[in-house]
Protein backbone atom coordinates (compact mmCIF):
# COMPACT_ATOMS: atom_id res chain seq x y z
CA UNK A 1 0.00 0.00 0.00
CA UNK A 2 1.29 3.57 -1.05
CA UNK A 3 2.18 5.91 1.84
CA UNK A 4 0.59 8.55 0.35
CA UNK A 5 -1.54 8.85 -2.67
CA UNK A 6 -2.97 12.09 -4.25
CA UNK A 7 -6.25 11.09 -6.91
CA UNK A 8 -6.90 13.87 -9.17
CA UNK A 9 -6.37 16.72 -5.89
CA UNK A 10 -7.11 20.23 -7.08
CA UNK A 11 -6.69 23.11 -5.19
CA UNK A 12 -7.84 26.94 -6.61
CA UNK A 13 -7.03 29.99 -4.90
CA UNK A 14 -9.85 31.95 -5.67
CA UNK A 15 -9.83 32.17 -9.67
CA UNK A 16 -6.56 30.75 -9.78
CA UNK A 17 -5.81 27.27 -10.10
CA UNK A 18 -2.77 26.06 -7.91
CA UNK A 19 -3.24 22.31 -8.63
CA UNK A 20 -4.88 20.53 -11.54
CA UNK A 21 -5.93 17.05 -11.58
CA UNK A 22 -2.38 16.26 -9.39
CA UNK A 23 -2.29 12.63 -8.56
CA UNK A 24 1.20 10.58 -6.76
CA UNK A 25 2.33 7.94 -4.99
CA UNK A 26 4.28 7.71 -2.60
CA UNK A 27 5.95 4.50 -1.27
CA UNK A 28 7.60 3.86 1.83
CA UNK A 29 11.06 4.77 1.82
CA UNK A 30 10.44 6.87 -1.42
CA UNK A 31 12.75 9.80 -1.17
CA UNK A 32 10.89 12.54 -3.68
CA UNK A 33 12.20 16.11 -4.85
CA UNK A 34 9.40 18.50 -5.41
CA UNK A 35 11.09 20.98 -8.43
CA UNK A 36 9.71 23.50 -10.65
CA UNK A 37 9.35 27.18 -10.88
CA UNK A 38 8.24 29.32 -8.12
CA UNK A 39 4.20 29.47 -8.65
CA UNK A 40 3.75 26.01 -9.86
CA UNK A 41 2.13 24.24 -7.25
CA UNK A 42 4.90 22.65 -5.52
CA UNK A 43 4.50 23.83 -2.28
CA UNK A 44 1.07 24.38 -1.50
CA UNK A 45 0.81 20.16 -3.32
CA UNK A 46 2.98 19.92 0.20
CA UNK A 47 1.01 21.63 2.28
CA UNK A 48 -1.67 19.89 0.98
CA UNK A 49 -0.94 16.40 2.22
CA UNK A 50 -0.98 17.15 5.70
CA UNK A 51 -3.91 19.53 5.53
CA UNK A 52 -2.37 22.72 5.94
CA UNK A 53 -4.52 23.75 2.69
CA UNK A 54 -7.95 22.68 2.27
CA UNK A 55 -8.56 21.01 -1.59
CA UNK A 56 -11.14 21.85 -3.70
CA UNK A 57 -11.28 18.15 -5.52
CA UNK A 58 -9.85 14.77 -6.09
CA UNK A 59 -8.67 13.31 -2.77
CA UNK A 60 -5.64 12.64 -0.44
CA UNK A 61 -5.23 9.56 1.18
CA UNK A 62 -2.24 9.05 4.24
CA UNK A 63 -2.04 5.38 4.42
CA UNK A 64 -5.83 4.47 4.58
CA UNK A 65 -6.62 7.56 5.79
CA UNK A 66 -8.78 10.45 3.53
CA UNK A 67 -6.73 13.39 4.84
CA UNK A 68 -9.72 15.54 2.68
CA UNK A 69 -12.54 14.12 5.00
CA UNK A 70 -14.06 16.81 7.35
CA UNK A 71 -14.36 14.04 9.76
CA UNK A 72 -10.56 12.60 9.91
CA UNK A 73 -8.90 13.85 13.20
CA UNK A 74 -6.12 16.04 11.71
CA UNK A 75 -4.63 15.71 14.85
CA UNK A 76 -3.60 12.47 14.72
CA UNK A 77 -3.00 12.74 11.04
CA UNK A 78 -0.31 15.28 11.67
CA UNK A 79 1.26 13.62 14.25
CA UNK A 80 2.59 10.80 11.01
CA UNK A 81 3.28 13.68 8.84
CA UNK A 82 5.95 16.04 10.02
CA UNK A 83 6.85 19.02 8.02
CA UNK A 84 9.59 21.43 8.04
CA UNK A 85 9.12 25.49 6.75
CA UNK A 86 11.02 27.57 5.19
CA UNK A 87 11.24 30.02 7.61
CA UNK A 88 11.88 27.52 10.67
CA UNK A 89 9.00 28.87 12.64
CA UNK A 90 10.81 27.65 15.95
CA UNK A 91 9.12 29.08 18.81
CA UNK A 92 10.98 31.84 20.25
CA UNK A 93 9.92 32.07 23.21
CA UNK A 94 10.88 28.60 24.19
CA UNK A 95 14.43 26.73 24.70
CA UNK A 96 14.99 24.78 22.24
CA UNK A 97 14.39 21.22 24.39
CA UNK A 98 11.21 23.07 24.95
CA UNK A 99 10.43 23.54 21.08
CA UNK A 100 11.18 19.93 20.97
CA UNK A 101 9.51 18.37 23.68
CA UNK A 102 6.16 20.64 23.89
CA UNK A 103 4.41 18.31 21.41
CA UNK A 104 5.37 15.06 22.51
CA UNK A 105 4.40 16.09 26.18
CA UNK A 106 0.92 17.95 25.50
CA UNK A 107 -0.04 15.79 22.08
CA UNK A 108 0.91 12.75 23.22
CA UNK A 109 1.20 13.14 26.77
CA UNK A 110 4.98 11.55 26.93
CA UNK A 111 6.45 11.86 30.45
CA UNK A 112 9.19 14.97 30.47
CA UNK A 113 11.58 13.26 31.77
CA UNK A 114 11.14 10.53 29.04
CA UNK A 115 11.13 13.81 26.61
CA UNK A 116 13.99 15.40 27.60
CA UNK A 117 15.82 12.02 26.63
CA UNK A 118 14.06 12.13 23.45
CA UNK A 119 15.05 15.91 22.56
CA UNK A 120 18.59 14.72 23.54
CA UNK A 121 18.44 12.12 20.87
CA UNK A 122 17.07 13.98 18.10
CA UNK A 123 19.32 16.83 18.35
CA UNK A 124 21.72 13.97 18.32
CA UNK A 125 20.74 13.25 15.12
CA UNK A 126 20.76 16.88 13.43
CA UNK A 127 24.23 17.17 15.30
CA UNK A 128 22.90 20.11 18.10
CA UNK A 129 23.59 18.29 21.58
CA UNK A 130 25.10 21.00 23.25
CA UNK A 131 22.46 23.45 22.34
CA UNK A 132 19.92 21.71 23.97
CA UNK A 133 19.18 24.68 26.46
CA UNK A 134 20.05 27.81 24.34
CA UNK A 135 17.28 29.80 22.82
CA UNK A 136 16.42 29.80 18.82
CA UNK A 137 17.33 33.93 19.25
CA UNK A 138 20.85 32.60 19.63
CA UNK A 139 21.44 29.91 16.68
CA UNK A 140 22.53 30.70 13.40
CA UNK A 141 19.85 30.09 10.88
CA UNK A 142 21.21 26.79 9.91
CA UNK A 143 21.08 25.63 13.47
CA UNK A 144 17.84 26.76 13.25
CA UNK A 145 16.37 25.07 11.17
CA UNK A 146 18.46 21.77 12.21
CA UNK A 147 16.27 22.29 15.26
CA UNK A 148 12.75 22.20 13.54
CA UNK A 149 14.06 19.34 11.33
CA UNK A 150 14.67 17.57 15.57
CA UNK A 151 11.34 18.99 16.41
CA UNK A 152 9.65 17.29 13.78
CA UNK A 153 11.51 14.36 14.37
CA UNK A 154 10.53 13.94 17.97
CA UNK A 155 7.36 13.19 16.86
CA UNK A 156 8.31 9.72 14.97
CA UNK A 157 6.39 10.53 11.89
CA UNK A 158 6.07 7.80 9.16
CA UNK A 159 6.48 10.88 6.46
CA UNK A 160 8.57 14.06 6.58
CA UNK A 161 7.42 16.88 4.49
CA UNK A 162 10.48 19.67 3.93
CA UNK A 163 8.97 22.66 1.89
CA UNK A 164 12.04 24.48 0.32
CA UNK A 165 13.72 24.33 3.75
CA UNK A 166 17.39 25.59 2.77
CA UNK A 167 16.14 28.87 0.43
CA UNK A 168 16.11 31.45 3.73
CA UNK A 169 19.69 30.14 4.24
CA UNK A 170 23.17 31.84 3.38
CA UNK A 171 25.12 29.94 0.92
CA UNK A 172 27.62 28.62 3.86
CA UNK A 173 24.75 27.23 5.90
CA UNK A 174 22.90 25.60 3.00
CA UNK A 175 25.57 22.46 3.30
CA UNK A 176 24.99 21.66 6.91
CA UNK A 177 21.18 21.24 6.48
CA UNK A 178 21.47 19.23 2.99
CA UNK A 179 23.86 16.48 5.60
CA UNK A 180 20.92 16.17 7.72
CA UNK A 181 18.94 15.65 5.19
CA UNK A 182 21.31 13.02 3.84
CA UNK A 183 21.08 11.49 7.00
CA UNK A 184 17.53 10.83 7.07
CA UNK A 185 17.28 9.69 4.21
CA UNK A 186 19.94 6.37 4.62
CA UNK A 187 18.06 5.94 7.81
CA UNK A 188 15.36 5.01 5.72
CA UNK A 189 12.95 7.77 6.06
CA UNK A 190 9.93 8.54 3.80
CA UNK A 191 10.46 12.19 2.65
CA UNK A 192 8.97 14.61 0.15
CA UNK A 193 11.18 17.48 -0.58
CA UNK A 194 10.50 20.97 -2.11
CA UNK A 195 13.84 21.93 -3.56
CA UNK A 196 16.12 23.90 -5.71
CA UNK A 197 19.22 22.02 -4.72
CA UNK A 198 19.29 19.98 -7.73
CA UNK A 199 22.93 18.60 -6.99
CA UNK A 200 20.62 17.25 -4.40
CA UNK A 201 17.66 16.50 -5.50
CA UNK A 202 20.11 14.32 -8.63
CA UNK A 203 22.45 12.84 -5.06
CA UNK A 204 19.86 11.97 -2.70
CA UNK A 205 16.22 11.40 -4.20
CA UNK A 206 15.23 8.35 -5.48
CA UNK A 207 12.63 10.17 -7.41
CA UNK A 208 12.05 13.77 -9.12
CA UNK A 209 8.62 15.26 -9.76
CA UNK A 210 8.37 18.37 -12.07
CA UNK A 211 5.33 20.47 -11.48
CA UNK A 212 4.75 23.00 -14.19
CA UNK A 213 1.21 25.11 -14.18
CA UNK A 214 0.12 23.32 -11.20
CA UNK A 215 0.09 19.76 -13.00
CA UNK A 216 2.71 17.18 -12.45
CA UNK A 217 4.56 17.64 -15.71
CA UNK A 218 7.11 15.05 -15.70
CA UNK A 219 8.12 12.28 -12.88
CA UNK A 220 10.38 9.40 -13.12
CA UNK A 221 13.32 8.14 -11.17
CA UNK A 222 15.87 10.72 -9.95
CA UNK A 223 19.02 10.93 -12.27
CA UNK A 224 17.05 9.46 -15.72
CA UNK A 225 14.54 12.45 -14.89
CA UNK A 226 16.82 15.05 -14.37
CA UNK A 227 19.98 13.53 -16.93
CA UNK A 228 17.24 13.21 -20.18
CA UNK A 229 14.49 15.31 -19.46
CA UNK A 230 11.29 14.10 -21.63
CA UNK A 231 9.62 17.91 -22.27
CA UNK A 232 10.88 20.75 -23.21
CA UNK A 233 9.48 22.77 -20.13
CA UNK A 234 11.69 20.58 -17.88
CA UNK A 235 14.45 21.17 -19.88
CA UNK A 236 14.18 24.88 -20.05
CA UNK A 237 13.75 24.95 -16.87
CA UNK A 238 16.73 22.50 -15.66
CA UNK A 239 18.30 25.00 -18.09
CA UNK A 240 18.04 28.02 -16.18
CA UNK A 241 18.35 26.18 -12.72
CA UNK A 242 21.68 25.00 -13.81
CA UNK A 243 23.19 28.10 -15.22
CA UNK B 1 -21.05 77.97 55.86
CA UNK B 2 -17.85 78.47 54.04
CA UNK B 3 -14.21 77.80 55.70
CA UNK B 4 -10.54 77.34 54.36
CA UNK B 5 -9.63 74.29 53.30
CA UNK B 6 -7.37 72.70 55.82
CA UNK B 7 -5.21 69.04 56.19
CA UNK B 8 -8.04 67.22 57.14
CA UNK B 9 -9.85 68.07 53.55
CA UNK B 10 -6.48 66.91 52.37
CA UNK B 11 -6.57 63.27 54.61
CA UNK B 12 -10.20 63.50 52.91
CA UNK B 13 -9.17 63.41 49.54
CA UNK B 14 -6.66 60.53 49.91
CA UNK B 15 -8.74 58.08 51.78
CA UNK B 16 -11.65 58.77 48.93
CA UNK B 17 -8.98 57.63 46.45
CA UNK B 18 -9.00 54.09 47.87
CA UNK B 19 -12.42 53.88 46.28
CA UNK B 20 -11.07 54.91 43.06
CA UNK B 21 -8.59 52.41 43.03
CA UNK B 22 -11.21 50.21 44.34
CA UNK B 23 -13.64 50.69 41.65
CA UNK B 24 -10.33 50.65 39.17
CA UNK B 25 -9.14 46.87 40.77
CA UNK B 26 -12.67 45.75 40.28
CA UNK B 27 -13.63 47.15 37.12
CA UNK B 28 -9.69 45.67 35.83
CA UNK B 29 -10.13 42.18 37.19
CA UNK B 30 -13.88 41.84 36.21
CA UNK B 31 -13.58 43.66 32.86
CA UNK B 32 -10.15 41.14 32.16
CA UNK B 33 -12.17 37.93 33.15
CA UNK B 34 -14.92 39.50 30.68
CA UNK B 35 -12.72 40.53 28.35
CA UNK B 36 -10.59 37.04 28.21
CA UNK B 37 -14.16 35.20 27.29
CA UNK B 38 -15.25 37.99 24.68
CA UNK B 39 -11.85 37.67 22.83
CA UNK B 40 -11.40 33.83 22.96
CA UNK B 41 -14.89 34.32 21.37
CA UNK B 42 -13.77 36.76 18.82
CA UNK B 43 -11.54 34.61 17.39
CA UNK B 44 -13.02 31.55 17.70
CA UNK B 45 -13.19 29.08 14.70
CA UNK B 46 -17.28 29.32 14.21
CA UNK B 47 -18.76 32.74 12.59
CA UNK B 48 -21.44 33.35 14.44
CA UNK B 49 -19.43 33.25 17.76
CA UNK B 50 -17.38 35.86 16.15
CA UNK B 51 -20.78 38.11 14.86
CA UNK B 52 -22.07 38.03 18.98
CA UNK B 53 -18.72 38.94 20.06
CA UNK B 54 -18.14 41.80 17.75
CA UNK B 55 -21.69 42.92 18.61
CA UNK B 56 -20.85 43.38 21.82
CA UNK B 57 -17.57 44.88 21.76
CA UNK B 58 -19.25 47.50 18.94
CA UNK B 59 -21.92 48.20 21.39
CA UNK B 60 -20.35 48.50 24.23
CA UNK B 61 -17.46 50.86 22.07
CA UNK B 62 -20.24 52.99 20.44
CA UNK B 63 -22.25 54.42 23.64
CA UNK B 64 -21.12 56.99 25.93
CA UNK B 65 -19.40 55.19 29.49
CA UNK B 66 -21.91 57.39 31.12
CA UNK B 67 -24.60 56.20 29.09
CA UNK B 68 -23.78 52.96 30.21
CA UNK B 69 -23.66 53.70 33.97
CA UNK B 70 -26.83 55.25 33.98
CA UNK B 71 -28.59 52.07 32.62
CA UNK B 72 -27.50 50.17 35.20
CA UNK B 73 -27.98 52.91 37.81
CA UNK B 74 -31.30 54.33 36.97
CA UNK B 75 -32.35 51.74 34.49
CA UNK B 76 -32.61 49.45 37.03
CA UNK B 77 -34.63 51.23 39.13
CA UNK B 78 -36.89 51.70 36.65
CA UNK B 79 -37.83 48.04 36.81
CA UNK B 80 -38.38 47.98 41.15
CA UNK B 81 -34.50 46.68 41.32
CA UNK B 82 -32.93 49.21 43.46
CA UNK B 83 -29.04 48.66 42.96
CA UNK B 84 -26.61 50.53 44.97
CA UNK B 85 -23.80 52.83 43.41
CA UNK B 86 -21.65 50.09 44.26
CA UNK B 87 -23.24 47.54 42.04
CA UNK B 88 -24.12 49.66 39.38
CA UNK B 89 -20.57 51.24 38.79
CA UNK B 90 -19.10 47.67 39.32
CA UNK B 91 -21.11 46.14 36.79
CA UNK B 92 -21.02 48.87 34.21
CA UNK B 93 -17.20 49.61 34.64
CA UNK B 94 -16.37 45.65 34.09
CA UNK B 95 -18.62 45.83 31.05
CA UNK B 96 -16.67 48.55 29.65
CA UNK B 97 -13.43 47.69 30.37
CA UNK B 98 -13.90 43.92 28.71
CA UNK B 99 -15.14 45.17 25.28
CA UNK B 100 -11.80 47.42 24.93
CA UNK B 101 -9.56 44.55 26.73
CA UNK B 102 -11.18 42.28 24.17
CA UNK B 103 -10.04 43.98 21.75
CA UNK B 104 -6.74 44.88 22.79
CA UNK B 105 -5.86 41.08 23.51
CA UNK B 106 -7.46 40.36 20.16
CA UNK B 107 -5.19 42.48 18.41
CA UNK B 108 -2.30 41.20 20.38
CA UNK B 109 -3.30 37.72 19.27
CA UNK B 110 -3.72 38.54 15.71
CA UNK B 111 -0.05 40.30 15.96
CA UNK B 112 1.69 36.60 16.66
CA UNK B 113 3.12 35.55 13.12
CA UNK B 114 0.78 33.42 11.43
CA UNK B 115 3.38 30.93 10.80
CA UNK B 116 3.43 30.17 14.63
CA UNK B 117 -0.28 28.69 14.38
CA UNK B 118 0.58 26.65 11.19
CA UNK B 119 3.75 25.14 12.89
CA UNK B 120 2.01 23.98 16.00
CA UNK B 121 -1.19 22.78 14.45
CA UNK B 122 1.23 20.98 11.90
CA UNK B 123 2.74 19.36 15.64
CA UNK B 124 -0.62 18.16 16.52
CA UNK B 125 -1.62 20.70 19.17
CA UNK B 126 -5.37 21.33 19.49
CA UNK B 127 -6.69 25.10 19.28
CA UNK B 128 -6.83 25.94 23.08
CA UNK B 129 -2.99 23.76 23.23
CA UNK B 130 -1.85 26.23 20.65
CA UNK B 131 -2.99 29.26 22.53
CA UNK B 132 -1.56 28.02 25.90
CA UNK B 133 1.51 26.95 25.03
CA UNK B 134 1.99 29.13 21.51
CA UNK B 135 0.67 32.20 20.76
CA UNK B 136 -0.41 33.39 24.06
CA UNK B 137 3.04 33.38 25.77
CA UNK B 138 4.09 35.53 22.79
CA UNK B 139 1.19 37.95 22.74
CA UNK B 140 1.76 38.70 26.59
CA UNK B 141 4.76 40.72 26.54
CA UNK B 142 3.57 42.13 23.31
CA UNK B 143 0.01 43.37 25.39
CA UNK B 144 1.82 45.00 28.45
CA UNK B 145 2.15 48.72 27.25
CA UNK B 146 -1.63 48.99 25.48
CA UNK B 147 -2.96 47.14 28.65
CA UNK B 148 -1.64 49.25 31.12
CA UNK B 149 -2.65 52.63 28.52
CA UNK B 150 -6.33 51.48 28.81
CA UNK B 151 -5.56 50.79 33.12
CA UNK B 152 -4.70 54.57 33.00
CA UNK B 153 -7.69 55.35 31.32
CA UNK B 154 -10.13 53.43 33.48
CA UNK B 155 -8.61 55.12 36.80
CA UNK B 156 -9.46 58.54 35.53
CA UNK B 157 -12.80 57.31 33.94
CA UNK B 158 -14.06 56.27 37.33
CA UNK B 159 -14.60 59.77 37.72
CA UNK B 160 -17.79 59.61 36.29
CA UNK B 161 -19.23 57.12 39.22
CA UNK B 162 -19.36 60.18 41.01
CA UNK B 163 -22.31 61.24 38.85
CA UNK B 164 -24.37 58.30 40.56
CA UNK B 165 -23.42 59.23 43.75
CA UNK B 166 -20.57 56.68 44.31
CA UNK B 167 -18.04 58.27 46.48
CA UNK B 168 -14.45 58.29 45.28
CA UNK B 169 -12.03 61.13 44.90
CA UNK B 170 -13.77 62.67 42.46
CA UNK B 171 -17.06 63.20 44.12
CA UNK B 172 -15.32 64.16 47.32
CA UNK B 173 -13.47 66.64 45.28
CA UNK B 174 -17.11 68.43 44.33
CA UNK B 175 -18.17 67.80 48.08
CA UNK B 176 -15.01 69.49 49.59
CA UNK B 177 -15.30 72.40 46.86
CA UNK B 178 -19.10 72.70 47.99
CA UNK B 179 -17.59 73.33 51.69
CA UNK B 180 -14.71 75.75 51.23
CA UNK B 181 -15.71 77.29 47.77
CA UNK B 182 -12.06 76.98 46.92
CA UNK B 183 -12.69 74.49 43.27
CA UNK B 184 -9.01 75.32 41.83
CA UNK B 185 -6.78 74.24 44.93
CA UNK B 186 -9.31 71.28 45.41
CA UNK B 187 -9.19 70.15 42.22
CA UNK B 188 -5.25 70.77 41.77
CA UNK B 189 -4.98 68.35 44.73
CA UNK B 190 -7.23 66.11 42.79
CA UNK B 191 -5.52 66.01 39.60
CA UNK B 192 -2.16 65.36 41.02
CA UNK B 193 -3.81 62.20 43.24
CA UNK B 194 -4.98 61.07 40.03
CA UNK B 195 -1.14 61.53 38.85
CA UNK B 196 0.30 59.82 41.85
CA UNK B 197 -2.25 56.98 41.10
CA UNK B 198 -1.28 56.82 37.18
CA UNK B 199 2.21 57.63 37.12
CA UNK B 200 3.49 54.61 39.11
CA UNK B 201 1.21 52.44 36.54
CA UNK B 202 3.25 53.42 33.12
CA UNK B 203 6.81 52.97 35.31
CA UNK B 204 5.70 49.69 36.25
CA UNK B 205 4.47 48.92 32.38
CA UNK B 206 8.22 49.96 31.60
CA UNK B 207 10.26 47.90 33.80
CA UNK B 208 7.36 44.96 33.42
CA UNK B 209 8.36 45.46 29.37
CA UNK B 210 12.22 45.18 30.21
CA UNK B 211 12.51 42.54 32.13
CA UNK B 212 10.07 39.84 29.68
CA UNK B 213 12.19 41.51 27.18
CA UNK B 214 15.36 40.09 28.72
CA UNK B 215 13.73 36.65 29.70
CA UNK B 216 11.67 36.23 26.22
Amino acid sequence: MSLVRLEGVTKRFGQLTVLDQVSLAIEPGDIVAVIGRSGSGKSTMLRCINALEPIQGGRILFEDTVVNDPATDLRKLRQQVGIVFQSFNLFPHLSVARNITLAPTVVKGIPAAEARRLAEEVLARVGLAEKIDAYPDQLSGGQQQRVAIARSLAMQPKLMLFDEITSALDPELIGEVLKVLESLARQGMTMMLVTHEMGFARNVANRVVFMHQGKVWEHGPARETLGRPRTPELESFLGSVLH
Amino acid sequence: MIREPNALDVLYLIAAGRWTLALTALAFFGGGLMGILVMLLRIAPAAPVRWAAMGWIQAIQGTPLLAQLFVFFFGFAIFGYRVSPWVAAGVAFSIYASAFLAEIWRGCIEAVPRQQWEASAALGLSFPQQLRYVVVPQAFRIAIPPTVGFLVQLVKNTSLASTIGFIELTREGQITTGATFRPFTIYGIVAVLYFCICFPLSQLSQRLERRLHVAR
